[in-house]
């Protein structure tokens, strides 16, 4: 076919002006499904916050608070919504859906999940779903993690309604918020492993068709107060020493891992071709690389400790950089994040370290890795007490070299709560919805 | 000004069909190409596995290539099919000409496999009726709509937007016109590839990201429904 020029010229255009199509991400900011579609790579706008209600402090509910995080913006590091869902059901972990239009928020107390309405107006998130029998369709209990899936959310639950020990299984909904199937955890003998049946969290490297998940503690600990069950022997008994390879197409387990201390966290290396991802053990404060052998099996095996674990700082949540060459760790117990250089993923290198506060949980980066934003609250009864008891988001900016403090809002000070799980979302994208007026023409255009 | 507008659209649209039809887009520029996703796995064997049913699909009223209107049902039940939604100027190399080239593949393999072939369907719908209409789906699908072809493949239109938009909400399939700096519609059409795997019964059993695009697995899923029904 001989094209004339003019033809030319306007298929050229075309396809310029047609790049700025949505794109379907190979991954999100460095931790969330790679189904979620609309990247955030430039400036995030605002950070949503799954706030635990506490009694006697303002409405006493959780709630879903948006924080302004734009340095452009009047309001910048303001809160700018709240948004109440009724009572306190210890409010934890959140996921958005594939199109990023939906917060999915889970309670592990109470097992409800809350669906927000992000993508309308992000600045002003709105409840429009709760989903309030998860139980009774799975007989799990605790929706901790949300990974979505084309079209459907995974969500990791974290027990069962029948001990509330560790025992639990996995759960896809559609996006509509129905039921579509459970999977329990793996039990019994699995080649050398004795699998415990327990969950935590979701990772998925779609390359690989591989569905890698932890494992934490049931009901029974997790809403127990901290120091009452750290010297309850058997209560120590019931943490998940397992993590489990999956393939995800068949939802069959494919191997069980030990992997001693409750491993929590998983974050895959971002990078095309990479077959490696990362995980953190609470009680044993190791890192543990998991990653395929040189006849493609899959291994975990512990690459470096964390602070001294000895003294069982706790490690909780990890971000792993964009390019897979650093890793942020937090230690609860002494409120500090270390910050390790993982070029080499077999050997991982702390580089630095910082206290945060008296206790810290959760950290969550920008796609740039400029900025990191770190939250408190761990569980409502594992929290510390008293003057320790802080609970913040505060925004420090990282220079490669060090964390300067940007901002810090104080949940007490402004009567909201415990501050938990941190999701960023920007302003929407300058769209218009669909019209039976035939599209502008690139020659109007112009 | 609109008859010009409506003119120079069609040209486009048959441009870049005629683009992605002779695969020159790929060739001219390879960044143009389309690109799917890696897979570094073999695909579980068909029938090793079962696909759920995530939801059922809706209903509306549709137009072929002929003009002639019928229920979307009649197009999503009776085979296993494959539905998706595209604009016939969308050129992005993720966007539909990825799922165009897939579904090309697909059908390759569809025809050595007459058994199947027989059993299945390939439906593509417009994001676009004003500009879409039952003319340029034909001029877009080419010899691919032919009756006669060996593997049935559809493509599909709607009056308006009003009789699109809710079929598209229920299968979660978003789509939005892009605004230029000025505020003005632009010719983009930001949506999130989908492609939905429906079964005889009508109820989706799987739906394809780009990042899930996979031929292999694709084939191998269809297969899986196709052994369901010889049980």
């Amino acid at each position: 076919m001989k094209f004339t020029p003019i033809r030319a010229s306007l298929i050229s255009v075309a396809i310029a002006a047609s790049f700025a199509v949505a794109i379907p991400a190979n991954a999100d900011e460095t931790c969330n499904s790679p189904y979620t579609a609309s990247l955030i790579k430039g400036q995030e706008d605002y950070v949503h916050v799954w706030t635990l209600g506490v009694k006697g402090m303002g409405d006493e509910s959780d709630k879903l608070v948006t924080v302004d995080v734009n340095p452009a913006s009047k309001d910048y590091g303001k809160v700018i919504s709240s948004v109440t869902v009724g009572g306190r059901g210890e409010a934890h972990h959140t996921g958005f859906s594939d199109d990023r239009k939906y917060l999915w928020a889970g309670r592990l107390d109470d097992n409800k999940i809350f669906i927000f309405d992000i993508g309308t107006n992000p600045a002003k998130p709105k409840l429009v779903q709760t989903i309030a029998d998860f139980t009774q369709k799975t007989g799990y209990v605790g929706p901790h993690t949300f990974y979505a899936l084309p079209g459907r959310m995974m969500v990791q639950a974290l027990s069962n309604d029948k001990d509330h020990g560790g025992r639990t299984g996995l759960v896809v909904y559609n996006n509509k918020g129905e039921f579509v199937e459970k999977y329990d955890m793996p039990t019994g003998k699995h080649g050398d492993v004795m699998a415990d049946g327990y969950g935590y969290d979701i990772g998925i490297n779609p390359q690989k068709n591989a569905l890698l998940t932890s494992s934490f503690t049931g009901w029974n600990n997790y809403m127990m107060d901290f120091g009452k069950m750290v010297k309850d022997a058997d209560a120590m008994k019931h943490f998940g020493n397992t993590m489990v390879m999956w393939d995800l197409k068949s939802m069959k387990p494919q191997k069980v891992m030990h992997v001693a201390g409750a491993p929590l966290e998983i974050r895959w290396s971002l990078k095309e071709g990479d077959n490696w991802a990362y995980t953190a053990t609470a009680l044993t404060s190791k890192l543990v690389l998991v990653k395929q052998d040189d006849k493609g099996e899959w291994q975990a095996k512990e690459v470096g400790t964390v602070g001294d674990p000895s003294k069982v700082p706790l490690p909780v949540d990890i971000s792993i950089t964009a390019d897979a060459k650093g890793l942020w760790v937090n230690t609860f117990l002494d409120g500090t994040t270390r910050y390790f250089d993982i070029s080499d993923p077999e050997a991982p290198k702390q580089v630095y370290q910082k206290v945060i506060g008296s206790h810290v949980n959760m950290v969550s980066q920008s796609w740039d890795g400029k900025r990191v934003y770190y939250t408190t609250s761990l569980l409502g009864n594992w929290d510390k007490k008293g003057a320790d008891d802080e609970q913040f988001l505060k925004l420090f900016h990282w220079d490669g070299k060090a964390l300067t403090e940007k901002f810090s809002l104080d949940f007490y000070k402004l009567k909201l709560g415990r501050a938990h799980h941190m999701k960023f979302s920007a302003k929407t994208v300058q769209a218009a919805a669909l019209s039976d007026k035939p599209q502008m023409s690139l020659a109007q255009n112009r | 000004m609109q008859t010009f507008v409506r003119h120079a659209a069609k040209l486009l649209a048959w441009s870049m069909c005629a683009l992605s039809a002779a695969g020159v887009q790929g060739a001219s520029n390879p960044e143009l190409a389309p690109k799917g996703p890696r897979q570094d796995f073999v695909a579980p064997a068909p029938g090793t596995y079962s696909l759920p049913p995530i939801q059922r699909t809706p209903n509306g009223r549709v137009l072929d290539v002929d003009g002639r209107a019928y229920s979307l049902q009649r197009f999503t039940q009776g085979r296993i099919t494959l539905l998706s939604f595209m604009y016939t100027y969308c050129v992005d190399p993720i966007g539909c000409p990825l799922a165009y080239a897939t579904l090309t593949q697909l059908r390759e393999r569809l025809i050595a496999n007459p058994d199947m072939a027989s059993r299945v369907r390939l439906v593509s719908m417009s994001f676009d009726p004003s500009n879409d209409d039952p003319a340029a789906m034909r001029m877009y699908a080419g010899k691919l709509a032919d009756p006669k072809s060996p593997v049935s493949w559809k493509f599909l239109t709607t009056r308006s937007v009003a009789e699109l938009k809710p079929m598209l909400d229920d299968l979660g399939q978003d789509v939005s016109v892009e605004l230029d700096a000025r505020g003005k519609p632009t010719r983009v059409l930001n949506h999130m590839l989908k492609l939905f795997l429906i079964d005889r019964e009508g109820r989706v059993r799987e739906i394809y990201t780009t990042a899930f695009l996979m031929p292999e697995v694709l084939f191998n899923d269809i297969q899986t429904l196709l052994l369901e029904d010889a049980r």
